[in-house]
């Protein structure tokens, strides 16, 4: 589409892409994509879950072999088909999981798979010369593990830098970052990196990041170019219709594209909210019980404290209240405690000190599936990890977590079990061939019905829904907002732990925002402005 | 993030819960077995022509020994009672995900308090027997609850600590034999008292049916085939089975789902050890009569791998210990034939390897088809045609 524009300048582009395909049996990942980047040019690449942007990176960084197509660079053919020789003709790419090794120190980690003798001074030298010219300071001998979600991006950066690129790739950079990360991150991007005619791909699922940061932009959708446009000339909506390939006009897609707010503090909303997209955060249900009265609450946190076994403190005196009827969101960056306050919720873990009440009565944590007994669903931000049994049967999963119901004294009611299994994959419509097939068989998404399916069957008093749209499609995430806005309206009280800000403002009354295993602030989400929701996540009080 | 995630290790091991239709990973893993074994048996054969002897005299022999007549068949069933009692045990710890490696030790702890009970408690024959093979199961319960003991408290490596006690267990019982105040036989005359215990009276022994040269059923084989249809169903119908294939499966969701796995993981180990002991009371009451620092004869070792190779499933340990008690008492008509015995040991290992290894290499087959036919990280999606063995969302 793009290699064959009239060059009128004569100018040869950094990196050209021509006609790569890729196909995993069946499946077409990519269709005959092409992209261009130009020396100097921030180029978006969007699509969703599954549009081909991560087979694509990795045809170009050598991970993958294509089945046809060509790279060019600077106009010259290259043959890429080891990550070695991706390096070798000047490309560099930042992944979406850091890979650093904690334990090493930044210059180690820097200096880390490169061939020939390593100088320690020459290394350190080098870290902060990178650093110094694109404003990415960092201590060459810190370890790793002792650095932020940011700093180790940083020495992300630093290290891909260091070999001078001339294509950086960042596979969705701000996943990690607070929302004063990203802006500078982007600063970075724009000012320092262009500016030295290097090209940056940018690949990204937010909206709201692809318009404020990039001079061009190409959308993916299941595997072929839906969409290429310089940036000015478009807007969000059209590359939310683009990426998604219909109108997008319901709330829950809205957000789930990033559409409701932005992650950009300096320009957020406004370009975006146009053509039809409702800036209004989906109408809270209204709360059955008011939440500031003490004892009602369908879920009080109080006083959690937990350290995990290097002595790091994972959660810190952390209080919190759902009331009955309310979607409670707890935001904030990955690592910030989340998980742990995830797995405490699941009783996985027990905390150091702190209770947990549920409706009003205090729960025995060390006890196993206690709190599941008081009342409390859980849908874990790792389904693999603590949510399902991939090997046991669908109907198995269904009702796993209240064997007593469906056994007699001894042996297991089989009957029973398909009953509620057949009414369950109903209700939720959970696609399965049969409720016998083993749970490995289905998909994500369809995996994630059958654990809300089963939490939600034990009719709790409380849902703790975390991460519960990671990884799933358009469709999918549509679906949970809706069944989880369904739950607080029939009198649930959820709590969702979430580190997207579109989820959180679309789908909570109320957010809690945590930071270091603390609760740095609550606010009405008619309050909440991504400006003061950016400084509680940084550990500041609004 | 929808590619299949990839099965624990354990689950090869262990099986899967529950009944299923052959898929095509079944088929698949039945071929690779056919081929496994036939060439096992081609290596046997090998083995045999170098050694200097005749494939087909051999396997002459061991029919022979095993199944040619009725005593041959009371053989291999004397034999198979043991194996497959041990297996049972190793059932259960393994699909709780805990693995116990030290049924050996647990049978020579079990054979020798079942001998202490027999030698010293006096009353009705039925009674002494019960109670005897009563301490042998608590006595192999009670070793291996040291290293469940170990494991819950202080999170020991259940694999080192049953193997190591097993050694424990061998001079536990090399003392007990060597002690006249302990086991050791009282002697004859001016004989020198030999490292063994006192012969068990007859009347303390494990009753057959059926007289030599027809086919003879011990009560150790009752005993085995009953616990096996009883453990098959508590496997697979039972909310016991249930929650153990839940641990062992997914130690976390487990959890979730309210069990304790120090409870429930470290009965499981118990008992193991418990099956392993009662193998080693009907050894002692049933063949042997007397504790000797031999007597476990590598029935823990062997019986364990009857569990690996029948995958932890009950209803499959029966005919495989059969056939692994079948190649015991064939191996003794070896000799005749001019090859080693220890031969047998051999061609044994080379069947399990036959049987264990095909899950294995099927899986890693299985992940090459489709780590070619499905994209990494990418939900299936109604209109793209989806990986054959995803269902869409």
């Amino acid at each position: 589409m793009s290699h064959d524009r009239a060059r009128t300048d004569g100018s040869v582009p950094a990196l050209e892409l021509r006609g790569i395909s890729k196909r995993y049996g069946p499946v077409v990942a990519c269709d005959a994509v092409d992209l261009t980047v130009e020396r100097g040019e921030v180029h978006g690449l969007l699509g969703e879950n599954g549009a081909g942007k991560s087979t694509l990176m990795k045809v170009l960084m050598g991970l993958v072999s294509p089945d046809a197509g060509e790279i060019h660079r600077d106009g010259a053919r290259v043959e890429v088909h080891t990550p070695q020789q991706a390096a070798g003709h000047g490309l560099g790419m930042v992944h979406q999981h850091f890979s650093l090794i904690e334990p090493l120190t930044v210059w180690e980690n820097v200096a880390l798979g490169e061939p020939g003798r390593i100088d320690r001074d020459a290394v350190c030298a080098d870290v902060e010369a990178v650093g110094a010219r694109y404003g990415l300071t960092i201590d060459p001998t810190a370890r790793v593990e002792r650095l932020s979600a940011g700093e180790r991006q940083r020495v992300e950066l630093i290290k891909a830098l260091r070999r001078d690129p001339k294509v950086l790739v960042l596979d969705e950079p701000t996943s990690v970052l607070t929302i004063a990360e990203s802006a500078a991150l982007f600063e970075v991007l724009r000012t320092s990196v262009a500016a030295e005619g290097r090209g940056v791909i940018l690949i990204s699922h937010k909206l709201a990041e692809i318009t404020a940061a990039t001079d061009v932009v190409t959308v993916l959708r299941r595997g072929r170019l839906a969409f290429h446009c310089r940036t000015a000339d478009t807007s969000a909506p059209e590359l939310a219709r683009r990426m998604v390939g219909r109108d997008v006009s319901l709330q829950a897609e809205g957000a789930a594209l990033g559409l409701v707010v932005t992650d950009d503090p300096a320009k957020h909303l406004s370009p975006v909210l146009a053509g039809g997209l409702s800036a209004v955060p989906a109408e809270p249900p209204a709360p059955q019980a008011p939440a500031d009265v003490p004892g009602t609450a369908a879920l009080a946190l109080h006083g959690l404290r937990l350290a995990g076994p290097d002595g790091r403190v994972l959660l810190d005196s952390l209080d919190l209240e759902v009331a009955t009827g309310e979607i409670v969101a707890l935001y904030g960056v990955e690592g910030n405690g989340q998980a742990t306050l995830g797995d405490l919720l699941s009783g996985l873990i027990a905390p150091d000190a702190g209770e947990v009440h549920v409706a009003g009565r205090p729960v025995a944590l060390d006890r196993p599936g206690a709190l599941h007994e008081a009342g409390v669903g859980v849908i874990p931000e790792d389904r693999h990890r603590s949510g399902v049994v991939l090997d046991m049967s669908v109907a198995d999963n269904l009702v796993m977590t209240d064997l007593r119901r469906y056994s007699g004294r001894l042996l297991m009611r089989r009957a029973k079990i398909r009953a509620q299994a057949e009414e369950l994959v109903e209700r939720f419509a959970i696609r399965t061939p049969s409720i016998d097939a083993p749970l490995r068989t289905l998909s994500g998404g369809n995996q994630q019905r059958v654990v809300l399916a089963r939490e939600l069957s034990a009719e709790p008093t409380v849902l703790v829904a975390a991460q519960p749209t990671h990884g799933l499609d358009v469709g999918a995430i549509e679906d949970m907002f809706a069944r989880l806005r369904e739950a607080a309206a029939s009198g649930v009280a959820v709590l969702l732990i979430s580190t997207e800000l579109e989820e959180v403002m679309a789908l909570a009354s109320r957010i809690a925002v945590i930071s270091s295993g603390r609760i740095t602030g609550v606010l009405d989400v008619a309050d909440a402005s991504p400006q003061r929701l950016g400084m509680l996540v940084g550990g500041e009080a609004a | 993030m929808t590619a299949p995630a990839r099965r624990p290790l354990a689950s090869y091991v262990v099986g899967n819960a529950g009944l299923r239709r052959p898929s095509a990973d079944a088929w698949r893993t039945a071929g690779i077995t056919v081929v496994c074994v036939l060439v096992a048996c081609a290596l046997a054969a090998l083995l045999v022509a170098i050694s200097g002897g005749s494939p087909t005299e051999v396997v002459d022999a061991l029919v022979t020994g095993s199944v040619a007549d009725s005593a041959g068949w009371s053989q291999t069933l004397v034999n198979a009672a043991p194996l497959l009692l041990v297996a049972l045990g190793a059932c259960i710890a393994n699909r709780a995900g805990v693995f116990n490696i030290g049924q050996e030790g647990q049978l020579l702890i079990g054979a020798m308090l079942g001998c202490f009970v027999a030698l010293r408690l006096q009353g009705p024959g039925w009674m002494v027997i019960t109670v005897a093979l009563v301490a042998a199961a608590a006595g192999g319960g009670a070793w291996s609850g040291i290293s469940a003991a170990m494991y819950y408290t202080r999170g020991t490596n259940v694999v080192v600590t049953t193997l190591l006690l097993t050694f424990i267990a061998a001079q536990v019982v090399q003392f007990a034999v060597n002690s006249p105040s302990l086991l050791q036989e009282t002697g004859i005359g001016n004989g020198p008292a030999r490292p063994q215990s006192d012969a068990v009276p007859e009347y303390l022994r494990l009753a057959s049916f059926g007289q030599y040269p027809d086919l003879t059923i011990g009560v150790g084989v009752i005993l085995a085939v009953v616990a096996t249809v009883v453990l098959a169903v508590l496997i697979a119908r039972s909310r016991w089975g249930f929650r153990l294939n839940m641990l062992g499966l997914n130690p976390m969701a487990a959890r979730h789902a309210g069990i304790r796995a120090s409870r429930l993981g470290g009965s499981a180990l118990v008992l193991s050890g418990a099956f392993a002991g009662l193998a080693g009371g009907v050894i002692l009451l049933g063949t042997v009569f007397r504790l000797q620092p031999a007597i476990s004869n590598n029935f823990g070792w062997d019986g364990l791998l009857v569990a690996l190779v029948a995958r932890s499933r009950p209803g499959l340990a029966l005919p495989v210990a059969v056939l692994f008690g079948g190649l015991r008492a064939g191996s003794s008509y070896l000799a005749a034939t001019g090859v080693p015995d220890y031969l047998v040991d051999v061609v044994q290992a080379l069947l399990v390897l036959a049987f264990v290894v095909p899950p294995v290499l099927s899986a890693l087959w299985g992940r090459r088809i489709r780590n070619r036919s499905a994209v990494p990280d990418t939900p299936a999606r109604p209109s793209a045609a989806p990986a054959k063995e995803e269902v869409p969302v």
